[in-house]
């Protein structure tokens, strides 16, 4: 079993490492042809000016609301927009002042081209499209302890995929289990939007060793679940979730599994 | 003789002429560079664009190195090294994700009964990890002089994961609480305490544990 896992993974090393010397020939092939060496990985961008177009925009010292106020750029002056953190902008003044404005003051500015800088509303659902959305949760699986983690990709308003991974802890046995799945939010724009998917995977169930000596077994297992994204902030969201899970065992029964979780997730 | 020196003297004109007119055309070439050169300096050197949020660099993600002391309930205080992985939601949310490594001692039975052994070497290696969403309770500022100073955050954390030894999985909740100071925009020292609370069998019966860590990281926020 190790072993096979070993050799899996030395070929999948092995295909990333013929990957990267392909896509390196490629690059140099492409070098002679048009001036590539002059690309530089350090290069600085071009700086992002914004021009003030409020009557004044108070300037923190620090990236956070209480940090005090010590500065302030008035309408018309230029900055340079330098970075971001969490909902605070990095930002240089003319004279070389630099301090943190608030993200939703960025409205209040005007690019170069005399429009207000492209900062998505981060309450409207659209600024969730073309978004990865990583989610943890805990819950019960069948009166074990579960512990889920899922990353997801979000196509449109209303679907995305996402891979499912889940370790439960029970008193007499461990399982985990790895399913790819697909999600439908029909009111994505809802403060508390209800969803609804499937996902098939795998479920490998090993009993504790120390009741008896006994194999890992693998099962197919097929969910269907029912949840609901709670918006918090920005792009933090609460996530409950009910599932069924219909494990294919090779007794002549299937198992039917109930499962709860709740958990949060975040787009990024 | 004379119209002849004439014929040679019009050749020689046309054909500095033409040689010239050429060189002038070619001349004409880089002049047309020099009004653009010259625009460029007239004009500010900025694009017409409107500025997007994906152009602007965030530091939202952070990933840290920690060492520290782990007490496991009767197997002894032992030195833990692990990774940790974040995510600044807002200024005041974060989740963080850790993965932890050490090594169970002896119980004090084991020592002083002399042979029995409850656990293999093997068995005796500690991993954990776990997921928590941490709460920034206390931003603050420390002044070095009048206008110099370091940001800090004192912060909240609580989550839950699994603790893996003695060939099981553990379901462990975690809590704890730390002081982040930021030397710089992108680099943090972090001094914390972890609470890992779980129960195990290991000895009969249901056993509640409660284990402490205390530790010490450094951060890179990109």
């Amino acid at each position: 079993m190790q072993k096979k896992i070993e050799k899996n993974v030395q070929y999948v090393l092995r295909k990333i490492a013929q990957l990267c010397s392909c896509t390196i020939i490629l690059w140099s092939l492409n070098a002679s042809a048009d001036g590539f060496w002059d690309f530089d990985l350090f290069k600085k961008d071009e700086p992002l000016v914004v021009t003030v177009n409020d009557a004044f925009i108070n300037v923190h010292n620090g990236a956070g609301g209480g940090y005090p106020i010590f500065h302030v750029v008035e309408r018309g002056e230029k900055i340079t927009l330098l970075k971001m953190h969490t909902e605070w902008i990095k930002i240089q003044t003319e004279r070389g002042i630099t301090g943190w404005i608030n993200r939703s003051d960025i409205s209040q500015t005007l690019s170069p081209d005399g429009n207000k800088p492209d900062f998505p509303d981060p309450t409207k659902a659209d600024y969730l499209v073309d978004r990865f959305e990583f989610g943890a949760g805990f819950g019960d699986f069948d009166g074990a302890k579960a512990f889920d983690l899922n990353l997801g990709y979000r196509f449109t308003k209303n679907l995305s995929a996402e891979v499912r991974f889940a370790q439960n802890t029970g008193e007499y046995s461990d399982s985990r289990i790895v399913a790819l799945g697909i999600n439908h939010q029909p009111f994505p724009d809802w403060y508390v939007s209800p969803y609804f998917g499937i996902a098939a995977g795998q479920i490998t169930t090993s009993p504790s060793t120390t009741l008896i000596q006994s194999e890992d077994r693998k099962d197919k297992v097929f969910q269907a679940n029912l949840g609901a994204y709670v918006h918090i902030t920005g792009r933090f969201f609460l996530r409950a979730e009910l599932t069924n899970d219909y494990i294919l065992t090779s007794h002549n029964t299937n198992e039917e599994v109930k499962e709860w979780k709740v958990g949060f997730s975040v787009f990024f | 003789m004379e119209s002849r020196i004439q014929r040679i003297f019009l050749i020689g004109a046309l054909l500095i002429a033409t040689a010239t007119a050429s060189l002038a055309a070619r001349a004409d070439e880089p002049k047309a560079d020099d009004n653009d050169e010259l625009g460029k300096i007239i004009t500010p050197d900025l694009k017409r664009r409107t500025i997007k949020e994906s152009d602007l660099d965030t530091e939202n993600f952070e990933v840290g190195l920690y060492y520290g002391l782990l007490t496991i309930e009767d197997f002894g205080t032992n030195e833990v090294q692990g990774v940790s992985f974040a995510y600044h939601i807002t200024e005041r949310f974060f989740t963080e994700a850790a993965f932890g490594l050490s090594k169970l001692q002896k119980t004090s039975y084991e020592l002083l009964s002399g042979g029995v052994q409850l656990l293999t070497d093997d068995q005796r290696d500690l991993t954990y990890y776990n997921l928590a969403v941490g709460y920034n309770v206390l931003p603050g500022q420390v002044y070095v002089t009048k206008k110099f100073h370091f940001d800090t955050n004192i912060y909240f954390l609580a989550g839950a994961g699994n603790t893996h030894f003695a060939d099981k999985n553990y379901f462990t909740y975690n809590f704890g609480a730390g002081l982040r100071f930021y030397s710089t925009d992108w680099l943090s020292i972090d001094l914390s305490m972890r609470e890992y609370a779980f129960t195990h069998e290991l000895f009969g019966t249901k056993k509640d544990t409660n284990n402490l860590e205390g530790r010490l990281g450094v951060s890179l926020f990109f």
